[in-house]
């Protein structure tokens, strides 16, 4: 029988990793939308929503400072950001489509320069995965080679059964440590009967035959009549839990100020745009074009992975009903 | 293109009036591109999602028998007709589906020369009301799901279109949940009202979604994008957050028609409508004016007249 862990102890864990004065982050209210949040106590988990932004977040933050700099005596003083502070963090209470993203994400930014702001998060932290029950017609993981019950990206995986309790699987040493660490919450099945999983409406996608086809097509009618209606913004971008692209900002005086990372997204008209003021993504269809191509062509070809969870955010939150599930379809019915 | 008398008003307003409305505008649609009226017509197109609907720019009349208008028509399509944003209009003469708030935006933009009556052919919808943004799809429109803005509309029979699709049907006694909510925060100490707007502002992610859908965000360079000299922080930060919503609400005093597509496409649920309701408030308090009422306008901010008020100069 396998381990399991109750709905109460599942929280009474929150709060003994909040004593150990880890950070704890999971899905939590806020007002009308639950984000991940880092938790004070365990009774303020929420897992009954798909929370509106991404788990990159932790990861990934929205900004974040990566130098400060202040004239001291007429001269400049720079300061770097000090990153053995970073803290432990757990991660409980993220869907599969959102714990496999670090996975993909971590080629990206370990590549030809290793960035230090994700990778010591990453080492900082564990993620505590769980199946999905609750999918709706936005969903489509099971269409991008992943499942409401995959694994992928958790280091301890947890799977809801019909009693209201959670069969525990140790995916990786990190997860296994955090199960031994706090063995006596951890129990033994009575029965391992799960509840059901989330249903998908869309159908399964030939991912190579999709590559293929992008590999032949970057000049297609398609990509006008898809994106004729995008306004441009970075909604999908954002809420993404794959979605990498950043833009670096000086802001302050001249006398002091911070560079700051920040997310950036290729709908935005500025994305790309050259010193020189030549934008070789001059409109809104190269750009749209970008977003299917990096995430179903050119990440695979650099790092043999699709850039897509299939979360279905984007879906759900395009302001002009943009739906890449469809565009998915559209393309992988296409002959040549 | 202001409110008349109420004629049919009941709690719930089923299906087949939407079904009635999409019959009249395909007909419609069909017709102007058939006889070459106008180049393409911009409208909804049915969503993959069952119950979705999503903008379409159709250049057919066989795509045209495919427009629909149901409570999923969220959408204010005027947003397609300003140059910066999409610029449908260099095709020649377009015809548009537009409700009575989305009508409000195409005075507007006709006020401030950014299009010319002619070049319209406008299909006007006589809209019970759209979904807010927690309806179930498949249920009929009421009360309980019906969007925040279609609760205090007063533009359900539109006027000065080529063509009206429809007859007056609306929900009749809803509760005015925003002026109620706005009265709510006026009433709040300073400190308070400060940690609401700071607590959502806080939320922003600066995907500017709220200025893409805007009609009235057409400015080709906005002041937000600018950073040599840096006008607003560009990084998504409480400080240049608020800045950002601030300096927009303050850009559409007078010119915002009230369609709240900016509050509704937010993927962090900003109540951005309460910001610009509040200044269409003192508009109307100061000039008594309401923007987007009549077509060609111009409002008073952009304009000067001798006997303004001047007591604000000190």
């Amino acid at each position: 029988m396998p381990q399991i862990i109750t709905e109460q102890n599942l929280r009474n864990l929150i709060d003994l990793l909040v004593k150990e004065s880890k950070v704890v982050v999971g899905p939590k209210q806020a007002d009308s939308v639950v984000l991940y949040q880092p938790l004070a106590a365990g009774s303020e988990l929420t897992l009954d929503s798909l929370p509106r932004r991404s788990a990159k977040e932790l990861f990934f933050p929205i900004c974040e400072n990566i130098l400060s700099y202040q004239r001291l005596d007429g001269k400049m003083q720079v300061t770097d950001v000090d990153r053995s502070r970073f803290p432990e963090t757990v991660l409980i209470g993220a869907p599969p489509c959102d714990a496999a993203s670090p996975a993909i994400l971590d080629a990206v930014f370990s590549w030809d320069y290793n960035d230090e702001f994700y990778l010591e998060r990453r080492r900082k932290s564990t993620i505590v995965g769980i199946a999905c029950t609750q999918g709706d017609d936005a969903c489509f993981c099971t269409a991008v080679g992943l499942a409401p019950d995959t694994d992928t990206g958790s280091d301890l995986f947890l799977t809801p059964l019909k009693d209201g309790s959670y069969a525990c699987k140790a995916v990786t040493e990190k997860g296994k440590a955090l199960v031994d660490a706090h063995a006596r919450l951890f129990g033994e099945a009575a029965s391992a009967d799960a509840a059901p999983f989330a249903e998908q409406g869309t159908e399964k996608l030939d991912l190579v035959k999709i590559k293929k086809w992008l590999e032949g097509h970057f000049e297609d009618p398609l990509w006008e009549k898809i994106s004729d209606i995008c306004v441009g913004c970075g909604s999908c971008a954002f809420i993404c839990p794959a979605c990498h692209c950043f833009d670096i900002n000086d802001e302050g005086s001249t006398e002091q100020g911070s560079r700051r990372k920040h997310w950036d997204a290729c709908g935005f008209s500025k994305f790309t745009n050259h010193a020189s003021g030549h934008n070789p993504r001059d409109v809104q269809n190269k750009r749209y074009r970008n977003r299917i191509m990096h995430k179903f062509k050119y990440y695979d070809d650099k790092f043999g992975r699709t850039l897509c969870t299939g979360c279905g955010r984007c879906v759900r939150a395009c302001p002009v009903g943009i739906d890449i599930a469809e565009i998915l379809s559209t393309i992988n019915a296409k002959q040549d | 293109m202001n409110a008349k008398a109420n004629k049919n008003q009941s709690s719930c307003i089923e299906p087949s009036y939407y079904q009635a409305v999409t019959q009249a505008i395909r007909t419609q649609a069909v017709q102007v591109l058939k006889d070459g009226t106008v180049a393409g017509v911009v409208g909804y197109l049915p969503g993959r999602r069952k119950g979705t609907a999503r903008p379409a720019l159709i250049t057919t009349p066989e795509e045209a028998e495919k427009l629909i208008f149901s409570p999923a028509c969220v959408n204010n399509l005027s947003v397609y007709l300003t140059k910066s944003k999409k610029g449908v209009l260099k095709q020649g003469r377009i015809g548009i589906v537009a409700k009575g708030c989305d009508m409000r935006a195409l005075a507007g933009l006709m006020g401030e020369s950014q299009i010319k009556r002619e070049d319209l052919f406008i299909i006007a919808v006589d809209c019970a009301g759209v979904y807010g943004s927690r309806a179930e799809r498949s249920e009929s429109v009421t009360e309980a799901n019906i969007a925040r803005k279609c609760h205090e509309c007063t533009v359900h029979h539109p006027e000065g279109a080529d063509f009206v699709a429809g007859a007056a049907t609306e929900l009749s006694g809803l509760t005015p949940l925003e002026a109620e909510e706005m009265a709510r925060i006026e009433a709040l100490p300073q400190a308070e009202r400060w940690a609401f707007w700071k607590e959502h502002f806080s939320r922003c992610i600066r995907c500017m979604a709220c200025r893409q859908v805007c009609p009235f965000c057409y400015c080709e360079q906005c002041l937000c994008d600018k950073n040599r000299p840096q006008a607003v922080e560009n990084s998504p930060r409480p400080a240049g957050n608020t800045a950002w919503h601030i300096v927009r609400a303050m850009h559409l005093a007078g010119r915002c028609g009230g369609c709240a597509e900016c509050e509704r496409v937010c993927p962090m649920d900003i109540p951005l409508n309460l910001l610009n309701r509040r200044m269409a408030k003192e508009l109307k308090e100061l000039y008594d004016y309401e923007a987007g009422l009549a077509p060609a306008e111009k409002g008073p901010l952009n304009q000067y007249k001798e006997d303004d008020d001047q007591s604000f100069i000190k």
